[in-house]
């Protein structure tokens, strides 16, 4: 990913508003960043770590600028590199932000997709209790939203609401594929007092993933094995596995309780790709902490599911029937099949975590994860790491 | 060991909060809105823009010091470092900007008499005639 044209246009925008037209007050820079050293125990691998430390897999550094155009009026900038992507730095948000009202919010440009509850804040390492929000949940291939986001606060009763509406693309990557979501639209409501919040969501979009250029070896197989099924006349099966402008839907549910001593949530979430190889993904987790003074100890639970279903099962059984020579009719199926059946996943992860605040503004986390596989023995782990995270 | 470390940590947090002194929220003298803890808190976390009266709050913090800690955990109800996690989280999700920070409390009085949109917090020995206490906690 390349910063674009768009991005550096408004982070221009935003130095010479502060170099010209307004005093350096009106120009706010801030920053964040995550230096998390992970191991596993001999032999496992787990979250993109093994049994070597490895300092840069999840640490990250980050730099806001932000600049008031005018009293309704401000643009921001992000610009952030990964220790995965050897700190290139990209620019990860850049967009105008327009105050319709006092409680009506427009957001043009490169922004967080609202997807799930910490999903704004996903990189932000010091917001939270975690040394990295629950995976089962937060490593989904996109983040970044490029199009417009509405967002409308209010407060009645005794609750603060808080309703977004988001439009437009984005693109990540699944499966050394380029993932791209096009009419993505999204809508998400959330309600919080003193103590509670709860929080859904539903998005949809249309996406394709071209797995027939990846970069990955089993991916790409995958993806010819498609076109192959697609040049002996399966042009109909062909099309159901392809995830190929085919529609994808979110549905996620949260609820937290926080009172400062100690607090309780949990997030459930799920993500179907309806007429695609793909099956529903379903995941959720609890998680449950309190606070000591500078101390916060938490436990987490996850468990992600997929089904590994076989569909198109009417189509599939054409290729049987179509007189091809049993060794391409094994192929072909064993393909249309195994695709599928490969997906069948059943795991949980128990997490150990304990967050200490050093000074405000900095904090330093060890956690002791373990995973638990109900399909493959071979992937279960154990996965330490300590990490610190910073603001200024 | 960490029984140890914790209850000292406890012990060091108590004995520093019952050596405060109280703190005083305070206004600029002609402010004549009703603002009660619960406003307070609403226009110190960015809830709210304006006083119940309708008119533009403005809310000053102080850096950092005992009135700070004081306020967040008296008016806020929560420590000062879970406020700045607060912050964190409304600035890097594009959602808010924290109060503007002062370093000392007679730079909040000094602010506060000057205008008549904002509200700030002192340590209530400090506080003079130029301002008016909406309430001390």
């Amino acid at each position: 990913m390349k910063a674009n044209k768009f991005s550096l246009a408004v982070l221009l925008t935003a130095s010479i508003t502060a170099s010209q037209a307004y005093a350096v007050d009106n120009v706010r820079i801030n920053g964040f960043g995550n230096v998390v050293m992970g191991v596993t125990s001999s032999d496992d691998t787990f979250l993109g770590y093994d049994d070597n430390p490895d300092f840069s897999n999840e640490s990250l550094f980050a730099l806001q600028v932000s600049s008031d155009i005018s009293d309704k009026l401000s643009a921001t900038a992000q610009v952030l590199g990964r220790g995965s992507e050897d700190f290139d730095v990209n620019f990860e948000w850049a967009y105008l932000s327009y105050k319709l009202s006092d409680s009506l919010t427009l957001v043009a440009g490169r922004s967080r997709l609202p997807l799930f509850t910490y999903s704004s804040s996903l990189d932000v390492g010091y917001t939270y209790h975690w040394v990295t929000a629950p995976s089962v949940v937060y490593n989904v291939p996109f983040n970044n939203l490029d199009g417009v986001k509405l967002s409308k606060t209010g407060y009645a009763g005794g609750w603060d609401y808080m309703v977004d509406v988001a439009f437009g693309q984005f693109k990540g990557t699944t499966l050394g594929a380029e993932n791209r979501g096009e009419n993505t639209a999204l809508i998400s409501g959330q309600i919080s007092n003193e103590t509670f919040t709860f929080r859904s969501v539903y998005g949809r979009t249309t996406n394709t993933i071209d797995l027939a250029n990846s970069e990955d070896a089993t991916a790409q197989a995958l993806g010819n094995g498609f076109d192959s099924l697609e040049a002996a006349g399966f042009v109909d099966l062909a099309d159901s596995l392809r995830i190929e402008e085919d529609t994808g839907e979110f549905v996620g549910f949260s609820v937290m309780y926080d009172n400062f001593d100690y607090f309780i949530g949990a997030e459930h979430t799920e993500i179907k790709t309806t007429n695609t190889f793909a099956n529903d993904d379903e995941a959720y987790y609890v998680t449950v902490g309190a606070r000591f003074g500078k101390w916060t100890p938490a436990l987490t639970y996850e468990n992600f599911e997929s089904s590994g279903d076989v569909k198109y099962t009417a189509q599939i059984a054409q290729i049987a029937s179509s007189g091809l020579p049993p060794e391409a009719v094994a192929a072909l199926s064993g393909l249309a099949i195994g695709s599928q059946q490969s997906q069948l996943s059943d795991y949980s992860i128990i997490t150990a975590s304990l967050r200490y605040d050093v000074t405000s503004g900095m904090a330093i986390k060890a956690d002791i994860s373990k995973r638990s596989d109900d399909v493959d023995d071979n992937q279960d782990a154990t996965l330490a790491r300590l990490a610190v995270n910073f603001v200024f | 060991m960490l029984k140890r470390t914790l209850a000292s940590i406890l012990l060091t947090s108590a004995v520093s909060v019952s050596a405060l002194a109280e703190v005083a929220v305070i206004v600029h003298p002609g402010n004549s809105a009703a603002i009660d803890a619960d406003a307070v808190e609403r226009i110190f976390l960015g809830k709210k823009s304006q006083f119940p009266d309708g008119s533009e709050a403005l809310p000053i913090n102080i850096e950092s010091g005992g009135a700070v800690d004081e306020f967040n955990n008296k008016v806020l109800g929560r420590s000062t470092a879970q406020v700045k996690s607060f912050w964190s989280k409304q600035i890097f999700t594009g959602k808010g900007t924290p109060p503007k920070e002062v370093a000392s409390d007679a730079s909040v009085i000094d602010l506060v008499k000057n205008n008549k949109n904002a509200i700030g917090y002192v340590d209530a020995a400090n506080v003079t005639g130029d301002v008016k206490v909406v309430f001390t906690k």
